[in-house]
């Protein structure tokens, strides 16, 4: 196939506005007559909260401030609607919004924010997603903490594991990660003449959005348009609403723009983060240096909130085994509330986590081998044809070897970098 | 002591939303004033490139100049859905629609030529440039410009849509085809440990990245670039010190994102192998880039000091820890 | 409130500011030269990073106020009558560009360094760029455009027409 222009290193159609500084993100949009916001967060891990704003709403330059009472539907949430608009009674992470503080300026929210009061009664809280998983837990909603259990089995573990010379049994642990991109969420609010709501937001799927602000505002979704600005970098984190209802809200109740930007700080408390995970290994290889046996169990924290924790932890059990043809194989995955910050969407989405446990396994068998890295590898990668665990063929496209293969080429260099060191120490150079 | 250490990582990735949850892209194609051509689908710039991607697959489908080509994909009012740009799914699934949406625009450009130009039938017609001529008696032409006039009062306006393939698994088992299609990438490294201060420093790295096909190599390597940057944090640095449901670190100062120092120079090499079902070839890749970084820094933290870190991230503490632990255990 | 004068991209610029007003809310919110971006507030990340009589600063960091008599450069600064600045131009020719939201800040820094340094290494490019955090690019990208705009800048060419 001749191709023209895929294939090309054409220049970014936004590189022009991004390296000029013209290229518009929510925080750079300012209306005439517009209002700002302030979120107050919950500063407890999990408590029951009465709210009082009465004094508050008094403050100079306070216009409104929007709580639980306010919002028409008062949940969302990308597969579960566990998620508040703003916490109504109860608070289940730090961070949580309990309320949104609408005045004539940002020192005005802040003042206004500062005179509500909350009332905490702090509950027990459960931050191990492993104890969350027992039956006298804490629990963050309803009656057990266990949102998911994703089972995969294919062939006959225990027999598989009888032919087996080689093997490895370890837990590996991962941690949560931030998104950290570089623009925090800001956005602006606004109606048109006609009677539609503007949101003007940095989001990974506008109709999404359009969709959550219509349902929790009983809006029909015709009413409401998604302006998707420059959105500086996602990862994920764009993915469940933060400040989208939020702005709807306050813009359609007071008919005036109103805009809102995090700091960094507040940025960190408001979106998801990378599930941390419990991966519990065995890994079995024959004399051969062949797989024959993998069985797992991996359980990743949710936070407070489901988001996306029961697809994220589908897909680290599907990539469970890594890119390798394992004939006995047995997973399971949970995906566990704690009152721990909400996990969702980070880039890799559950099969970033899972690697960090199963190459290190197939290191680990390929030592006890007496075989290479590389020879482990190679021997047990998916190529054209192979079955995955699921019983998926990959008919085409699965260029492993190749990729494998370029790194084998560059090896010797590796090594003798490597090497070089070594002698160095030995002359006592170092 | 500094020691070396050179570590492999690889790793699959399926693409899309999956496990047969209906991953739907639309878009609309739509000639516009003057002969530009409009695509207005919902498939957000994050940074990824997904803009001038689906421009690239616009125009290679319409066989026109890709500066010939606006895409929309700011505003829900004007474009249709095609999903989030998430699942590295935009490429290849977005990629689709627009593709589909550009052949249908092609042929409903044809049946109008048909018309303009007085033909018996749209067969031999050539899209070309923003004109549509004739094959074998190129004097038979009309533009997109000329088009575009004719028709400004009935904006020609055609859709396309895909569907991915995927099979739910079953509930007991998990059997089932969850993903299509899988990427594939393998990365290796050589590090440096120094065994007094426990910080590891990368010196040099090959990463090998699968794209079915690559619609803008550039693209593809700026994404590798970030891809191991992001998991460089991932295994050594980024630490949200979390206690009892307090992130301490939730400032820039205290979490640590790797700088321009941290980060080395990488030899991204792009393996090409079409898939049969994506838009020209070209697969996904925003997610798999992050992915097979990370484990190959730990194969080789092992192979430099004989210690293996079963817990992230690999902060000096730890691996001063780990290693204080392994000498112990020899000496004994 | 209290009265200020200074340049900003050889503009002469008489405001009355607040005290307590930081140099970045000043450009941003007062003049409307949102180029310049807030990613920390706390001087981590440089995307507010412009030049202040010669020198990069992070405007987050400095008061308006500490701003009275200098002259600064921000990135709407670099492009002249549609004609981008060479390092402008190398960012874009090699793909340094992801979101762009450090962007600004990165292109400041780079100038800042070249402005001073005509020749770094790429090492020491690496050096001058650490102090702008990017999530996105990896920085290798960004790093190749800065030694792109040296060559430009040695063959003494500024005639990049803007065609986007």
């Amino acid at each position: 196939m001749t191709l023209k222009t895929v294939g090309k290193s054409i220049i970014r159609v936004d590189a022009y506005s991004k390296v000029t500084g013209k290229a518009l993100y929510p925080q750079d949009i300012y209306l005439d007559d517009m209002l700002y916001a302030k979120t107050l967060r919950s500063k407890v891990p999990h408590a029951n909260i009465k709210i009082d704003t009465r004094e508050a709403e008094r403050q100079e330059g306070v216009v409104r401030i929007f709580t639980h009472k306010d919002v028409p539907l008062n949940e969302h949430g990308v597969v579960l609607k566990d998620h508040n608009v703003f916490a109504a009674d109860k608070v289940r992470q730090i961070g949580a919004p309990i309320a949104f503080v609408v005045g004539e300026s940002e020192e005005a929210c802040i003042n206004g924010m500062n005179k509500i009061k909350v009332e905490y009664e702090e509950l027990p809280g459960v931050f191990d997603p492993l104890e969350a998983m027992k039956e006298g837990s804490p629990k963050v909603h309803g009656q057990s903490n266990i949102i998911y259990h994703y089972k995969l089995r294919c062939g006959d573990i225990e027999e598989g594991f009888k032919n087996c010379v080689a093997i490895a049994e370890n837990t590996y642990t991962t941690h949560m990660q931030d998104h950290a991109f570089l623009q925090p969420e800001a956005g602006i609010s606004y109606m048109e003449e006609d009677g539609t709501l503007v949101v003007a937001v940095a989001t990974q799927y506008p109709h999404y959005d359009r969709e959550e602000i219509a349902r929790t505002l009983k809006l029909e979704e015709e009413k409401v348009k998604v302006i998707n600005t420059n959105v500086g970098g996602a990862f994920g984190a764009r993915e469940d609403i933060t400040i989208q209802i939020h702005l709807a809200l306050a813009a359609l109740t007071l008919n005036r723009p109103v805009k809102v930007v995090f700091g960094r700080e507040e940025s960190f408390q408001a979106h998801s983060k990378r599930h941390p995970m419990v991966m519990k290994y065995k890994t079995g290889a024959d004399k051969d240096g062949y797989l024959q046996a993998m069985e797992a169990e991996i359980v990743g924290d949710s936070g407070a909130y489901c988001s996306w924790a029961m697809n994220v932890l589908r897909k680290a059990g599907v990539h469970a085994t890594g890119p390798y043809h394992i004939p006995n194989v047995k997973v399971d995955s949970y995906a566990v509330y704690t009152n721990n910050p909400f996990t969702g969407a980070m880039r890799g989405f559950g099969a970033t986590q899972i690697p960090n446990a199963a190459e290190q396994q197939m290191d680990i068998l390929a030592e006890k081998l007496g075989i290479s890295p590389f020879e482990i590898r190679q021997k047990n990668i998916f190529k054209t044809g192979s079955k995955t665990a699921t019983g998926q063929v990959l008919l085409e496209s699965v260029p492993l070897d190749r990729c494998l293969e370029e790194l084998v080429k560059r090896y010797d260099e590796f090594l003798k970098l490597k090497n070089v060191v070594d002698e160095t120490i030995e002359e006592g150079v170092l | 002591m500094k020691k070396r250490g050179v570590g492999l990582g690889v790793s699959f990735y399926g693409t899309g939303y999956g496990n047969g949850f209906p991953d739907v892209s639309n878009a609309e194609v739509q000639l516009l004033e003057g002969g530009k051509v409009g695509i207005f689908v919902g498939a957000t710039e994050v940074g990824q490139g997904a803009k001038t991607a689906m421009i690239q697959i616009g125009a290679e489908a319409l066989n026109m100049d890709h500066k010939d080509i606006v895409l929309v994909s700011e505003d829900t009012s004007q474009m249709m859905d095609s999903g989030t740009a998430a699942a590295t799914r935009q490429t290849y699934n977005t990629g689709n629609a627009v593709k589909i949406a550009c052949e249908n625009f092609n042929k409903r450009l044809f049946d109008l030529a048909k018309v303009e130009l007085g033909l018996n039938s749209t067969a031999g017609l050539v899209a070309q440039d923003g004109d549509i001529y004739l094959g074998i008696f190129p004097q038979k032409r009309i533009s997109y410009k000329d088009l575009s006039e004719k028709y400004k009062d009935d904006i020609i306006r055609v859709v396309g849509s895909f569907t991915a393939q995927t099979v739910k698994m079953d509930d007991e088992t998990g059997q089932g085809a969850p993903y299509w299609p899988y990427t594939f990438n393998a990365c290796m490294v050589l590090v440096e440990v120094d065994t007094n201060t426990g910080r590891v420093e990368l010196l040099k790295a090959a990463f090998a990245q699968d794209v079915g096909r690559a619609v803008n190599p550039s693209l593809v390597k700026g994404q590798m670039d970030g891809g191991f940057a992001m998991s460089l944090g991932y295994t050594l640095f980024e630490d949200l010190a979390l206690e009892n449901g307090v992130m301490k670190n939730r400032k820039f100062s205290k979490y640590l994102l790797p700088t321009s120092m941290d980060m080395i120079d990488v030899e991204n090499i792009i393996i090409e192998d079409p898939e049969s079902t994506a838009p020209y070839g070209a697969k996904g890749i925003g997610e798999p880039v992050t992915i097979p970084i990370g484990p190959a820094i730990l194969n080789a933290i092992y192979d430099a000091s004989g210690v293996r870190i079963f817990n992230l991230p690999v902060t000096p503490e730890k691996l001063m820890k780990a290693l204080r632990e392994s000498e112990e255990s020899e000496a004994i | 409130m209290m009265e200020i004068q200074l340049i900003i991209n050889d503009i002469n610029y008489k405001v009355d500011i607040d005290v307590n007003m930081r140099l970045i809310d000043l450009l941003r919110d007062k003049l409307g030269l949102t180029g310049t971006k807030e990613g920390c507030g706390e001087g981590e990340c440089g995307a507010c990073t412009i030049i202040m009589d010669g020198e990069s600063v992070n405007s987050c960091l400095v008061m308006a106020f500490q701003a009275n008599g200098s002259n600064i450069i921000t990135i709407e600064g670099l492009e002249n009558n549609g004609e981008l600045d060479p390092i402008q131009r190398a960012y874009m020719e090699e793909g340094s560009v992801q979101c762009g939201f450090c962007i600004p800040g990165l292109i400041i820094s780079t100038k800042a360094l070249l402005d001073k340094h005509p020749n770094p290494t790429r090492e020491e490019i690496r050096e001058g760029m650490s102090g702008n955090l990017c999530r996105c690019t990896g920085y290798n990208k960004a790093i190749d455009a800065a030694q792109k705009a040296i060559e430009y800048l040695k063959e003494g060419q500024n005639d990049f027409k803007n065609s986007w």
